[in-house]
């Protein structure tokens, strides 16, 4: 039996499910390097080693008897601090949140426990998931496991470092203008962001209701897919949820037939060296036998401007519960009802959490809705229009997931150069489709690059599959050497 | 109230009238929809707004909205949708409330009443679903929020400004409830607000076709508050533009939102509205729009009931009803239900209706109970009417049968006659001769005095014959033998 974190997910689950490997073995395993790299990493805002262990006992239990055991048994995960395990914390790397305990599983949750998932903690992110490095956390940063000095990403950056640092093999993540696949990107793993509506909403603290989006995080893509059969499923309790029997993601090598396609223009602002990482993989594609084509996607240069009035707008009510009235942060100073709300949110939320939510008040407010949030709905169907209309001649679009690697700490102090980080990654977001993160390589500091494929609306599957086939043609994917 | 020259304006009237719907469970989440239990039980964690909860549409909520806007004749959208409304407010769980905007799910619908004898149509703009808030409660040193009441199902009626009385905007709101109440979509309880009533009201000199700036008048939960609220907000408004002839119409009556002050009878203010309020609507991200096929909106219209106002037609032209006593009947639908029940097996109706809605409904009178909580059963009610139109008993004999049901409500009339000898008919004519012959061999004066023209006399005449017979001889039979009885002794 290899060191178990050098297996991937399915790997350990089949050991386990052989007799290779005890369950209770894997959680101590795990929890093990969690207590010894999360100080350095900052990828954990809490720790459920009880809870795992005991579920690890369970099913060795159950194994012993022979009991029919779960798609993901024995498998370590880590669900990102903004989707609720009942009974446990949930902060959304909130100050506001530090002591809400949530009183309800999250349908993920919920799904990843029926399939005896062991779940090992809840992960660092950004403040309510509004960023794109990870330092918006009102406890600490996420470190990337690559480099200490630069960002995991964000805003699930603490699921990706896990994942990336071995800490766990799985974890989840919610994106809403890339919070998956930028930090996967950054930490040279795979992300996942299903078609918009795939996976249940229902437990996750919603940041952008008509774009937030749940997904996997995995060391290779065929962990994505056999996580996925788990989390795609239909949910009663939310409403946006697509009415479909969960898919099998089978995975196949061959992408003979299909068209690429790539918006050139969009990626005439790309440095060399990314430009190069990206022509390497369209070969690559090529070489497989896929075909590649020019997309019109000229539309997508609003995207950064549509994305944070919509994202904004919704945002400034999502967080209008946050009042300090029921649960959460309430002032103690607070003298009256406006004191209560004033206060206690002006202690509760980080600056970005303010920002957001005043830019997001902005432009609701009567007198300026028309100008923005009305323009921007409408540049918005734009958009997806564009998307079908390049849909119809191609099967996958592709793009770097960022524009560059990881960068160091405080290095992007403007927050709209921020907010240009995800301008490859919100399209994907704002037309509800699925998009993958897959590594391309690195560059030269030695951070991982990442390639970005964008599927028509439902095409989950096929496009997993493409990504698979360009994964097994070129292998990327590392573990970082501190992490061996 | 000061003498003004009322006759000479009018009062423009809108109201929006919020109504609680009866269904099971709540708007958006699955607790009970139900009044009056302990704080905070019927609650879960989606309408206590906690994080992570997402709101799921009562498709029978939404059913019960479209049967209302099929019985105004309105537009059901095929198509609505619901849109985010923000406030701060401690009863509003997620701090703003969800509601529908843009695209309401009923439009331009009416509603038909008789007001003082004159059939009225009355304009409706739209009806919209939206939850309800909770309910802040203060004590002595501190406020409490009962989240009970949060995200119970409401539609909001919005009439247009077409009413320009009280009377007339009583008669709306009436007609209205009365409809509600036939539909099954509410219990239409306003003592516990169940139906709430808001007045938006301007007034104008007649024959002004624009409309001056209006105030609002929130939460009227009685329709006597609502006329007096009117009527002296007409006044105040009247008086206000009299006395102040040289200033603009926004400054006399600016815009803001007022209330009922039932001890002092006045209207008073809550708050003016310095500028519009700023409630940010957008579309609702967490709910797909409400779409209804033809066949469903088809399927909601084939099932809708016999709504009060064909009720009251059919009355006035099928059971031969004056206006008065058809619009009692159809104004409680419960007692209307139960007048439709007892009618089934009797065929007066005038008559049972006079039963029901006058002898028996005085027994109750201030008795704090009534005929429907009575326990008598409605069959009961017919029988008695029954034994009355086939001569079995006598009227005085029938209101006494009635006090036993009273006293009784579960006895049948036909057993307290059988069982009670002073009760049973007199249906021997020979018996009744026989009395009628006593009776003029008695009464030779009164004879002799009716023979010569005293007509009054007759009367004291045929009371010593019921006398004679305890009260059990058909009056009407007593009247034919005495006078032909005594015609005979004239002629003689």
């Amino acid at each position: 039996m290899k060191n178990l974190h050098h297996c991937s997910a399915t790997e350990l689950r089949n050991a386990f499910l052989k007799g290779d490997v005890k369950a209770v073995e894997i959680a101590e395993h795990f929890i093990k390097r969690i207590d010894q790299h999360n100080k350095e990493l900052g990828a954990f805002l809490s720790i459920l080693g009880e809870r795992a262990l005991v579920k690890a006992e369970h099913l060795d239990r159950k194994k012993a008897k022979n009991l029919p055991l779960g798609k993901l048994a024995g498998i370590p995960i880590a669900i990102k601090d903004n989707t609720h395990i009942a009974g446990e914390i949930t902060t959304c790397a909130s100050k506001f949140l530090s002591n809400y305990r949530a009183p309800f599983d999250a349908t993920v949750t919920k799904l990843i426990e029926q399939e005896d998932a062991l779940i090992l903690g809840k992960t660092n992110l950004d403040e309510f998931a509004m960023g794109s490095s990870n330092e918006n956390s009102a406890y600490y940063p996420v470190k990337n496991p690559w480099n200490p000095n630069c960002v995991a990403g964000g805003s699930s950056g603490g699921s990706a470092a896990a994942v990336s640092a071995r800490l766990t093999l799985l974890s989840t993540g919610s994106d809403t203008g890339g919070s998956i696949r930028l930090p996967a990107g950054f930490c040279g793993i795979v992300g996942f962001k299903p078609t918009y509506g795939r996976v249940s909403r229902y437990g996750l603290v919603a940041y952008g209701s008509s774009l937030d989006q749940i997904g996997p995080f995995a060391v290779n893509v065929e962990d994505i897919a056999l996580t996925m059969e788990v989390m795609g499923r239909h949910c009663e309790q939310d409403a946006t949820s697509l009415d479909f029997p969960p898919e099998r993601y089978e995975l196949k090598k061959d992408i003979k037939d299909i068209t690429i396609g790539i918006p050139f223009e969009l990626l005439e602002g790309l440095n060399e060296e990314m430009r190069a990482n990206f022509d390497q993989a369209v070969e690559v594609l090529k070489g497989l036998g896929a075909k590649i084509i020019n997309v019109d996607l000229a539309i997508l240069k609003y995207t950064i401007a549509t994305y944070y009035i919509l994202a904004t707008a919704e945002a400034s009510t999502n967080l209008a519960r946050f009042d300090g009235i029921r649960f959460g942060n309430r002032a103690t100073s607070a003298q009256t009802l406006e004191e209560v709300y004033e206060l206690s949110r002006k202690e509760g939320f980080g600056t970005e959490v303010k920002r957001r939510i005043l830019l997001g008040t902005y432009v609701l407010s009567s007198g300026f809705q028309d100008a923005y949030y009305k323009k921007a709905q409408k540049v918005r169907t734009l958009m997806m229009d564009a998307f079908d209309k390049a849909f119809e001649a191609c099967d996958t679009i592709i793009t770097p997931v960022c524009a560059t690697g990881a960068f160091e700490f405080g290095a992007l102090m403007d927050p709209l150069q921020m907010y240009l980080q995800d301008i490859f990654t919100i399209p994907a977001n704002l037309a509800g489709l699925p998009s993958i993160s897959i590594p391309s390589g690195f560059d030269k500091r030695g951070m991982p690059l990442s390639l970005q494929m964008t599927g028509p609306q439902l095409c989950d599957v096929d496009l997993v599959q493409y990504a698979y086939a360009y994964e097994q043609a070129t292998k990327h994917a590392k573990i970082p050497e501190a992490f061996l | 109230m000061k003498d003004l020259p009322y006759d000479l304006w009018e009062p423009v009237i809108g109201l929006e009238i919020h109504v609680q719907l009866n269904t099971k469970s709540k708007l958006f989440s699955s607790a009970p929809n139900h009044f009056g239990d302990e704080p905070n039980t019927n609650i879960t964690v989606v309408c206590t707004g906690q994080p992570g909860t997402l709101p799921v549409i009562n498709k029978e909520a939404v059913r019960k909205a479209v049967q209302f806007g099929l019985a105004v004749k309105g537009k059901i959208a095929k198509v609505s949708r619901f849109d985010r409304k923000s406030y701060f407010y401690p009863d509003s769980p997620r701090n703003f409330q969800i509601t529908q905007f843009d695209y309401p799910i009923v439009r331009e619908g009416s509603i038909t009443t008789h007001i003082g004898g004159i059939s009225k149509t009355f304009a409706i703009n739209r009806a919209h679903l939206e939850d309800d808030a909770g309910m802040l409660k203060h004590f002595t040193t501190f406020a409490g929020v009962d989240y009970n009441r949060a995200g119970a199902p409401l539609i909001e009626i919005v009439s247009e400004p077409c009413m320009h009385s009280a009377k007339e905007a009583s008669g709306y709101a009436q007609a209205i409830r009365s409809l509600l109440l036939y539909l099954d979509v509410t219990d239409g309880n306003m003592d516990e607000g169940s139906l709430r009533i808001d007045v938006n009201i301007s007034v104008r000199p007649k024959g002004e076709t624009t409309l001056r700036p209006r105030i609002e008048i929130k939460n009227m939960n009685s329709f006597s508050f609502l006329e007096m609220a009117i009527d002296s907000e007409f006044s105040r408004q009247i008086s206000l533009y009299l006395n102040n002839p040289h200033k603009t119409h926004e400054e006399l009556i600016p815009q803001a939102t007022y209330r009922w002050d039932p001890e002092i009878k006045e209207t008073t203010l809550m708050r003016k509205k310095e500028s519009a309020d700023d409630y940010r609507y957008f579309p609702e991200p967490d709910l797909t729009p409400v779409v209804l096929s033809d066949e469903y909106i088809d399927q909601v219209a084939s099932t809708l009931p016999e709504l009060p106002y064909e009720r009251f037609n059919r009355y006035l032209s099928d059971l031969g009803f004056n206006e008065y006593s058809a619009t009692i009947l159809v104004g409680d639908k419960q007692l209307c239900d139960y007048f439709e029940d007892a009618l089934k097996i009797c065929n007066n109706p005038r008559l049972l209706s006079n039963w029901i809605t006058i002898e028996f409904a005085g027994r109750y009178k201030e008795t704090g109970k009534s005929l429907l909580t009575s326990g008598i059963p409605a069959r009961h009610i017919a029988k008695l009417v029954q034994l009355i139109e086939q001569n079995k008993i006598n009227g005085k004999i029938a209101k006494a049968v009635a006090d036993e049901m009273v006293a009784n409500p579960t006895l049948d009339p036909e057993t307290i006659v059988k069982n009670n000898p002073d009760y049973q008919p007199v249906e021997n004519i020979g018996e009744i001769e026989a009395f009628v012959d006593q009776t003029i061999t008695e009464n030779p004066d009164s004879v002799r005095d009716y023979l010569a023209g005293n007509h009054r006399t007759f009367g004291f005449l045929v009371g010593y014959v019921m006398k004679l017979s305890r009260g059990k001889a058909d009056p009407q039979l007593v009247n034919d033998l005495l006078r032909k009885k005594i015609d005979e002794k004239k002629e003689s």
